[in-house]
Order: C-alpha cells, then sequence, then structure tokens
C-alpha cells in the first residue's frame, strides 16, 4: 500500500501541468514565466505542460494583484481544478499586492482569495527563481494527503 | 383450404377489413381495439408464413368471380378516383397523366393481352416474405404508436371533427395493399397495387387540410402518377418483348442483349426510382414530411419507398452484366451522396431522417446496380436494417415533436433532461445506424466490399459514408448535451408508444445479432439460381474470399464494452459534478458567463450545418442536374 | 484458440506501451527540432499516472460514458489487426471510438467543447474517404481486405500504390493532430480554443482518452506497415521515415481552419486516390 502511495506521489511530481492566470499583472512577471517554456530554460524537461485549461491542471501559477472583479475568476479557476493541486503566486503583486496594494479595486494577494503553497518573491521574479518556485511545491505536492477547500475572499 | 392462400388472403384482406370497421364504427376504444387486431392477425399470419416460404399459388378466382376481372375493374376504379381528384384540385398534371394511364391500362388490356398471361398469381419467396414481416410486423407496430400519436395531435391542434377514423382506414387500406405488392407475381396485379399506396399516400400527406399539407400530396401525387405512367409503359414494353406479365417470369437470360428489352426494364426502373424518392424526384418526400410523423414513418421510410427497392431486386438479375446495370449502380451511388450531403445542411429533424431515406435507398439501388451475389445480400440486409430502425427513429422525433412542439435538432438541445428515455432510444437508433456490429453497418461493410471494384461507384460510397457519420453524430451529441448531470427521471408516455418504441430498438439489436442466420434462412435462399452466394459462416464470423466480419465476437466483445461504460457510468454519478469550462466566469446557471458589466450573457454555440455548401438552397438544383443527367444515361443507355 | 488469446493480449499490452513510446519519442523529436532538451521518453507515461490517480471531476456523466466507449473501440480495432483481420472492418470500428469522443464533447455545454466536437467532425469528414479509399487500393491490388492475404504479398505495396501511401500520409496527419490539421484538439498545451474536443474531460477520463489515442497510432502506424510488409528492415525504415516527416511537418506549418483542410484533402487526397486507384484498376 505505502508502495503504490509513493509510487502515485512521485508520478505526480513528474508530470506537474500549469494553469497560469495573471490577475491583473503588469505582464512583468508573466513574460518571465512564459520565458520558463523557451529553450533557454524548456522547463518541458521536468515534464511541466502549460495547459491552459483548469480541468487538466495541477499547479496554479498565479501572478498579479487580484481586483474585486477577478477574485470570483480565481475561485472558479481553482474550483475547477482537480485536487491535488498547488498554488505558486509569483511577484511581489501576487505575495502581498506589490506597489499597487493602496489602490481602491485591489484586493491585495493571492492568498486573501486561495491557499497557497508557495510564494515566489521578486518583480519579477527571474525564471531560474520561477522554476525553483515550483519544484519546491512539487516537493510539497508529494507529501500532501488531503486537499484544502476555497478559503477567505472567494 | 389451402393454408397458403388463405395466410395470403389474411394478409391482404385482414386490413381491408379492418379498415372498413374503422370507419363503421367510430368510437375511439373501438377503433384502437380494431387496429391492435388487425396488426396481431398481421404479425401472426406473416410469422405463420415463414414455415411455408417458398411456394407458389395458381389463384384464379375468388369467391368464384374471376381474380383478374376483379383487380382490373378495381384499377380502373382508382384511376377515376385519382381523376376526380385531380378535377376537383384543378390540377392538369394530374388530370392528364390519370388520363394516360387509363389509356395505356386499355391499351394494354383490351388490345394487347390476348388469352390469359399469368397461370402462378401468387409468388411468396423469401425475398417477399422479407417484406411481408417488414410490413406486417413494423408497420403494425407503427400504427400502434399512432393511436396515441392522432389523439394528441387531435388535441393539439384543437381540430373539432374527429379525423381519425379516416386516417387509420387509409393506414390500414395501405398495410393491406404493400402486403399485395409484394405477394402477386402478375405484373397488372403489381401496378393496381403500385397505384393504391401513391392513392394512400395522397390521402395521408394531405391529412391536415392545410394549404401547405394540401399542395406536398398533389406533389406527391401527380409524381407518383408519372411514376405510374413509366410502369404501365414499362409493362406494355415487357410484354412486346417476352409475352408474359408474370413477374418471375419475364427475367429470362437470352434477352439481356435486345435493347426494347433493356429499355423496358429501364422503364420499370424509372417508375421504382421514382417511387423511392431519389433524385431528381426526391421533392416529394421532403415535402410528405408535414404528414403527422407514423405516416412519415409507416409510407415514407419503412414500407412505400421501399416498394422502388423491391422491384429493382426482382428485375436486377434480368440485367445482370449490361450497361443498365452499371449505370443503376453509379445512379444509385449518386443517390446515397447526394442525399447525404443535403442532410448534412438540415436542422429540421424530420428533413435529416428524409434525406437519410432517401441516401440509403440509394445505395440499395446502387447494390443491386452492381449485380454480384454480395452485393445483393447487401441490398436485402439493408432492407431489413434500414426499414426498423428508420422507424425507430421516425417514431421517436415523433414523440419528441409533440413533447417539446418543434422538429428543430436545435431545439432538442439537452432533450435528455426532459426526455431521458426518449433520447436514450433516439441515441440508440443513432448508434445502431452507423456502428457496427448491428445490421446497417454490416450491410454497408458488405456493400462496400461488393463495390470496390467499381470506381464511380466506390469514390461515391466512401465520401458519402463520411458524410453520414456527421450528421448523425451532431444529433447524437445534441442530445445528450444535459447541464445537470446526474439526474434521471423517466419520463411519462403512452404505453403504446413505449410498445412501439422499445420493441423496436430491442428488435434492430437482436436482428443485429442474428443477421448471420438471416442471411442463411432469407437471404441465401432467394439468391440460389441467379448467383453463387459465396459467405461461408463460421464460428459467428461470416467470411468469403476476400472479406471477414466477426458478427458474434464483435457483438459478444461490444456487449461486453458496454456494461463496462455503463458501470463507470453509474460510478460517475457519484462523482463531483462541476459546470462546463467558461474560462472561469460560469455563473450558477448553464450557458451563462459573467459578462461585461457583471451582466450574465449567454454562450450561444449553434451546431454546425454548413450551410453555405451543404445548404438544401445551394445544393437542390446541382443535384436535381446530376441524378437527370444520369436518368438520362441509364434510359439512353438501354438502347 | 490459444494463439487468438495470445494475439489478443499482444493487442491489449503493446498498444498502450508502443503508443506511449512513440508518443515520447514524437516530444524528444519535437523538443529538439525546436532547439530544446525535451521530456524524459517515459513522460507520457508519467502524465497518464498522474492523471489517473487524480480526483473525477464530471461536467456531464455521459463523458465518461463516452470516454470508455473510445478506448473500448480503439482498442478492439487494434486487437482485431493484431488477429489480421478485415482492414475495413478495422476502419470501422475505429471510427466508433472517434465518433463516441465527438458525441462525448457535444454533451457537454461549454461552447470550446462544442467547437472542438464539430471541428472534430469536419476532421473525420476529411480523412474518412480516404482511408477508405487506400483500403480499396489494397484490395484492387492484392484482390482482399484481409490482412492475412496482404501481409503475404509477395513484393512491398509501395512500389504499387505510392500516391496512396501519400494520401495515408494525409490521414496520419490528421488523427496524430498534427499541424495544419490540430484544429480540434492539440497535443501541445492550449491552443485558440482551449484544449478543444477534450476541454471539459479531465483526470481519469482524460488518460483514458491519451490511452486510446495511443492505441490509435499504433494501429495507423499498423497500417503504414502494410506497405512494405516483405521485410523488416525495409517496414522499420518506413515507419521511421513518416514519423520523422510527421513531426517536421507539424513543426513547420501552422494551424489552418476547417475551410482549408476540408477542400485541400479533398482536392488532393481525391486526385491522388483516384490517379492509383485507376493505375491499380488497369494494371
Amino acid at each position: 500500500m505505502q508502495a503504490i502511495k509513493r509510487f502515485i506521489n512521485r508520478m505526480r511530481s513528474k508530470s506537474p501541468w500549469l494553469l497560469h492566470f495573471d490577475c491583473g499583472s503588469c505582464n512583468g512577471c508573466d513574460i518571465e514565466i512564459l520565458a520558463c517554456l523557451t529553450p533557454v530554460y524548456d522547463v518541458e524537461r521536468f515534464g511541466i505542460i502549460n495547459v491552459g485549461n483548469p480541468f487538466h491542471a495541477d499547479v496554479l501559477l498565479s501572478s498579479g494583484t487580484v481586483n474585486h472583479r477577478n477574485k470570483k475568476v480565481l475561485a472558479n479557476l481553482y474550483a475547477q481544478m482537480p485536487s491535488p493541486k498547488l498554488v505558486v503566486a509569483i511577484g511581489a503583486c501576487g505575495l502581498s499586492g506589490g506597489i499597487f496594494r493602496e489602490a481602491y479595486n485591489v484586493v491585495g494577494g493571492i492568498d486573501k482569495v486561495l491557499p497557497v503553497d508557495v510564494y515566489v518573491p521578486g518583480c519579477p521574479p527571474k525564471p531560474e527563481a520561477i522554476i525553483d518556485g515550483v519544484v519546491l511545491g512539487l516537493q510539497k505536492l508529494q507529501s500532501l494527503h488531503e486537499q484544502p477547500s476555497v478559503g477567505k475572499g472567494a | 383450404m389451402d393454408i397458403r392462400a388463405v395466410l395470403t388472403a389474411l394478409l391482404v384482406l385482414a386490413p381491408l377489413i379492418g379498415a372498413i370497421l374503422c370507419t363503421l364504427l367510430r368510437t375511439q376504444a373501438v377503433r384502437s381495439a380494431i387496429v391492435l387486431a388487425t396488426g396481431a392477425i398481421l404479425m401472426v399470419s406473416a410469422a405463420l408464413l415463414v414455415p411455408l416460404t417458398p411456394f407458389k399459388l395458381s389463384l384464379a378466382s375468388v369467391f368464384g368471380l374471376d381474380l383478374h376481372r376483379i383487380v382490373q375493374v378495381a384499377d380502373f376504379i382508382l384511376l377515376l378516383i385519382i381523376l376526380f381528384y385531380g378535377f376537383k384540385h384543378r390540377h392538369l398534371v394530374i388530370i392528364a397523366l390519370g388520363l394516360f394511364q387509363v389509356a395505356m391500362l386499355v391499351t394494354l388490356e383490351f388490345f394487347l393481352v390476348s388469352g390469359p398471361t399469368v397461370y402462378e398469381r401468387i409468388n411468396c419467396d423469401h425475398l417477399s416474405l422479407m417484406m411481408v414481416l417488414i410490413i406486417s410486423v413494423v408497420g403494425s407496430i407503427i400504427c400502434y404508436q399512432a393511436i396515441p400519436y392522432m389523439r394528441e395531435h387531435e388535441h393539439h391542434y384543437h381540430v373539432a371533427h374527429s379525423r381519425q377514423p379516416r386516417f387509420f382506414f387509409v393506414m390500414l387500406l395501405f398495410l393491406g395493399a404493400m402486403n399485395g405488392l409484394v405477394l402477386f407475381n402478375d405484373l397488372t396485379f403489381i401496378y393496381f397495387f403500385f397505384e393504391v399506396t401513391t392513392l394512400c399516400s395522397f390521402l395521408l400527406i394531405g391529412h391536415d387540410r392545410t394549404t401547405i399539407a394540401t399542395q406536398n400530396a398533389l406533389r406527391a401525387l401527380w409524381m407518383n402518377s408519372a411514376g405510374g405512367a413509366f410502369f404501365i409503359l414499362g409493362i406494355i414494353a415487357v410484354y412486346r418483348e417476352t409475352g408474359t406479365l408474370e413477374l418471375q417470369n419475364i427475367l429470362l437470360p437470352g434477352l439481356a442483349s435486345s435493347g426494347v428489352y433493356l429499355l423496358a426494364l429501364a422503364l420499370l426502373c424509372v417508375a421504382a426510382f421514382i417511387k423511392s424518392a431519389q433524385f431528381p424526384f426526391q421533392s416529394w418526400l421532403l415535402g410528405a414530411m408535414v404528414a403527422p410523423t407514423p405516416v412519415s414513418a409507416l409510407l415514407h421510410s419503412s414500407t412505400m419507398v421501399k416498394v422502388g427497392i423491391y422491384l429493382v431486386l426482382r428485375l436486377a438479375p434480368g440485367f445482370a452484366g449490361t450497361f443498365l446495370s452499371q449505370s443503376v449502380a453509379v445512379f444509385g451511388a449518386f443517390s446515397f451522396l447526394a442525399g447525404a450531403a443535403l442532410a448534412v445542411g438540415q436542422s429540421n429533424g424530420k428533413k435529416v431522417l428524409a434525406y437519410s431515406t432517401i441516401s440509403n435507398l440509394g445505395l440499395i439501388f446502387a447494390c443491386a446496380g452492381i449485380n454480384t451475389a454480395e452485393s445483393m445480400i447487401a441490398a436485402m440486409l439493408l432492407l431489413m436494417f434500414h426499414a426498423v430502425v428508420k422507424a425507430l427513429l421516425f417514431l421517436s422525433v415523433g414523440a419528441i415533436e409533440q413533447r417539446i412542439a418543434s422538429r428543430d435538432i436545435e431545439d432538442m438541445r439537452g432533450l435528455y433532461a426532459v426526455m431521458p428515455v426518449t433520447a436514450l432510444i433516439t441515441v440508440a437508433g443513432v448508434v445502431m445506424m452507423i456502428m457496427p456490429p448491428f445490421g446497417v453497418l454490416l450491410s454497408k461493410w458488405m456493400a462496400m466490399e461488393a463495390a470496390a471494384r467499381n470506381l464511380y461507384v466506390i469514390i461515391m460510397i466512401a465520401l458519402a459514408s463520411a458524410l453520414t457519420v456527421m450528421y448523425w453524430a451532431r444529433w447524437a451529441g445534441t442530445l445528450m448535451s444535459d447541464p445537470f448531470a446526474g439526474r434521471f427521471r423517466p419520463e411519462r408516455q403512452p404505453v403504446l408508444t413505449w410498445m412501439a418504441l422499445g420493441p423496436l430498438c430491442a428488435g434492430g439489436a437482436v436482428l443485429s445479432v442474428f443477421a448471420p442466420w438471416l442471411y442463411l434462412w432469407l437471404i441465401q435462399p432467394v439468391l440460389s439460381g441467379s448467383y453463387t452466394a459465396t459467405y461461408t459462416l463460421k464460428a459467428g464470423v461470416l467470411e468469403n474470399a476476400y472479406g471477414t466480419f466477426a458478427i458474434l465476437p464483435l457483438c459478444g466483445v461490444a456487449l461486453l464494452g458496454l456494461v463496462v461504460a455503463v458501470m463507470a457510468l453509474k460510478r460517475a454519478f457519484k462523482s463531483k459534478i462541476v459546470p462546463a469550462y467558461m474560462s472561469g466566469l460560469q455563473t450558477g446557471e448553464p450557458f451563462f458567463f459573467l459578462g461585461p458589466m457583471n451582466q450574465p450573457v449567454k454562450a450561444e454555440a449553434r451546431n454546425y450545418y454548413l450551410d453555405s455548401i451543404f445548404g438544401e438552397k445551394r445544393l437542390t438544383d446541382w443535384v436535381n442536374l446530376g441524378g437527370g443527367i444520369l436518368l438520362t444515361l441509364i434510359v439512353g443507355g438501354a438502347l | 484458440m490459444t494463439r487468438t488469446a495470445i494475439l489478443i493480449a499482444c493487442g491489449l499490452i503493446a498498444g498502450p506501451i508502443l503508443g506511449g513510446l512513440v508518443s515520447g519519442m514524437d516530444r524528444i523529436l519535437t523538443a529538439r527540432m525546436q532547439s530544446r532538451i525535451g521530456p524524459p521518453l517515459l513522460q507520457p507515461f508519467y502524465d497518464v499516472a498522474k492523471l489517473l490517480f487524480k480526483e473525477s471531476l464530471v461536467v456531464n456523466v455521459w463523458q465518461v460514458f463516452c470516454a470508455y466507449c473510445y478506448i473500448a473501440a480503439s482498442s478492439i480495432a487494434l486487437v482485431l489487426f493484431f488477429l489480421q483481420s478485415d482492414l475495413l472492418l478495422i476502419l470501422f470500428v475505429q471510427a466508433v471510438g472517434a465518433v463516441m469522443l465527438v458525441v462525448g464533447a457535444l454533451s457537454s455545454t461549454s461552447p470550446f467543447s462544442h467547437i472542438g466536437a464539430h471541428r472534430e467532425l469536419l476532421q473525420i469528414l476529411a480523412y474518412e474517404p480516404l482511408l477508405v479509399l487506400v483500403v480499396v487500393g489494397f484490395y484492387l491490388e492484392t484482390g482482399s481486405f484481409k490482412l492475412t492475404s496482404i501481409y503475404a504479398w509477395r513484393e512491398p505495396l509501395l512500389l504499387k500504390l505510392p500516391f496512396l501511401f501519400i494520401v495515408l500520409g494525409y490521414v496520419l496527419t490528421i488523427k496524430l493532430r498534427k499541424s495544419p490539421f490540430d484544429l480540434s484538439t492539440c497535443h501541445h498545451g492550449h491552443q485558440e480554443i482551449v484544449k478543444g474536443l477534450l476541454t471539459d474531460y479531465s483526470g481519469p477520463f482524460l488518460a483514458l482518452t491519451e490511452i486510446a489515442h495511443w492505441f490509435e497510432i499504433v494501429l495507423l502506424l499498423g497500417f503504414c506497415t502494410l506497405f512494405w510488409a516483405t521485410n523488416w528492415f525495409g517496414m522499420v525504415v518506413l515507419i521511421v521515415a513518416t514519423y520523422f516527416l510527421e513531426v517536421l511537418v507539424d513543426n513547420t506549418t501552422s494551424r489552418m481552419n476547417w475551410r482549408w483542410m476540408l477542400s485541400y484533402v479533398w482536392g488532393v487526397g481525391l486526385t491522388l486516390s483516384l490517379v492509383n486507384l485507376i493505375w491499380l484498376h488497369q494494371g
């Protein structure tokens, strides 16, 4: 039984499929994320594919501050991802709202809507840092037993 | 009394008596009882006929009256009735055709025929038996479903004075006429029954008495009368060449090189094409879809349009190996292709079914034209399976139409939520039309293998077969597009509707499993003589020198796969149901997403009907032209 | 009887394994053409294993039914191929799967699924007649539809059916979902209608469609082997060269629309088929 569980966890970490959602970012983080897919960084070596569909995704890579309009979309997307799943918040805006924190429409960070597993700080973070963050998250995925439901602010 | 004569009489006359009783006794309950009883008598008689086939009877007189005289007189009365309707509606073409047919019949009966020409009046071989079974069983089931359908139909249209007695009179009369057509051997008798079916079709299409119904009924009448005109001309020509009017005896091998003989057969074929609504004569069948759905199911898919096929299948041995045969094959394949293409562009459910019918009949004609043993087997299998499955589909569409008050496929989107059982039965019907191991696909496979040497034919069949997949799959998917997955509450329908849909659905599946034995018992005996059938059956696998179809193993595996899939389905009911992907903007309502200004907006996605390529307006003229050219080839090439 | 059982087992095992390996090679080759390194060879197996153990989220329970029908039909078609049955029958059985996939996609209310399903129907419309004509070509040359006769033919069929091989190449491109015909769904990431046909399939059911696709890949490569059935070396060279060309075409063309696909594939395909079939008919 233990062997099977270990095998399943290993498979999950060997094939993490991403869903990239921009919650109001200036696109700086998004360009760095997409750079990871290019030949220079080539994250497909780790089996990572950027699927655009929450039904197929394991990891939600979210950049940007969340605003009052797209917090519902973010929550919907998270709810439509089958478990087990990870949330990785990218960039200073994703962590806490960054320099836009005081704006009237900004919620201020992804963890105000979803339970975040990995924070990747930077403005924008380097592709190596993003890859590092995802790999760290995969290690967490291996030891995940239950799935938290959508938390505050949805 | 000879039991065979009794059964034949029952099959032809019992419906006539039932029809007369329906008009005399005008209560609903009594009429339903009469229809049920007539259907039961027909089914039992047909079943009893099975062990007695093949047989021939020389029936000269009935109750002391000369049978030939009776039919002669009835024939003239019939033509006079048609003329009456022509005058009533002031339709010149009908009047002209009616007078022409009277003149031709007079010429034939009084000036040409001298002495008795037909000795064995009744001939029931396995092809006739197959037709009798289809007419009696499928036809009766359709009449059963017509009882609750017409009740609801008249209630819906607020018909003050019930016209159901007339309706059932004509329906039952039609069943008797069809049985007569396939059981008699005398070409003039067949012509008489041919005209009876024309009249029945006219009366039933115009049943609702609306302007469009009357218009379409008149169109059907004149086109089928034209068919009758070709028929009587063909009979005269055949008589001149062979000196006999017996269907079995006109197929003399030595005559195939005679131009006039082939022309006679070509004329008879043209009559058959008109009856089966092949291009360019398809407009009457399309127009006939305005009739109540049991009419469409009975006449215009399962039985009347099969008359043309029955005729050509009978005549096929007579023109084997000639240019006529080749041109009939190409014509049939063209019809198959054109019908399928036109069906792709249709969103009206009944019109899709109509074009699909024309298409499949075209394939059967193509098989008859190819004229080898394998293609004839394919033709007969397709005849049988198509009748059953198409009747099922028409009846389902009728039930759906009465519930949702629309025939459009777009309105049937998500029908599963409203009528789960009917939707499932319709999907089952669609599956039986296009997928192995069911009978329609078996016959298509056989037809393709038989046609493979004939380049024109096989290319058209390949194209058409892909088009058929397109319009059926589209329909099946639309029916199951249910936003609320998870509930299953069977809807309520009248008992007779379930009694009609259930047996047809089960029958289609069971017959498919028994297809090998149908081939051995029903079809192989018909072919012996003119063709050498080459298929062998071993462990449920149908095989010949160049092809093999593992019928029973595939049926078994398909059943296994179905069981596994259904088990998975049951497990899925317990899974978490989520809304479909709408870019995260889904609202609680299915189909709606959160649009600008935070307002819900409906996401519209219609089916692809490809109107600009396959639309009726775009293609009809071209296919009529193509059909006309091929017909000219057929008739001209015979000479 | 035991021989049949062994062949069935071979078919059921070889399908996923070979199909997965071919799929992995595909991804590595694509990556190398794009100056990347690419995933490990066994990556498709990791993907399917991961998908099988995800939570089942269902949009419409009929999609589950259709996913199972798809894999059942694909596997039966491959098993029939191993049993050396009738080519036309195999074609029809495999078409069952393709149609059930479409019906499943149509049963979702998402417009992405819907459009993907219709594009898939148009793809089926484009390739199915051509596949039938290729099979007819085999019949005209060898006199039989049965695989036993075709494999027993004494000379390589590629020499007599060159144009039909090119037509099979078109069919292969469409069925393997390669550009320029990857309209309905695509292997690499997402596309203009998200994942098209497969948008609402997730978790274990997506894994089933992937395994069914592997069965189809093996079946189609099997069709290719018929063109050089006399010699193992020639067969392997043919398959490798064909698949390499497919990946090359995939990486050097961009996606087109259905009108172009239908007119181009039918135009070129029917012409080439007709010419080759006429040759065979005369010869």
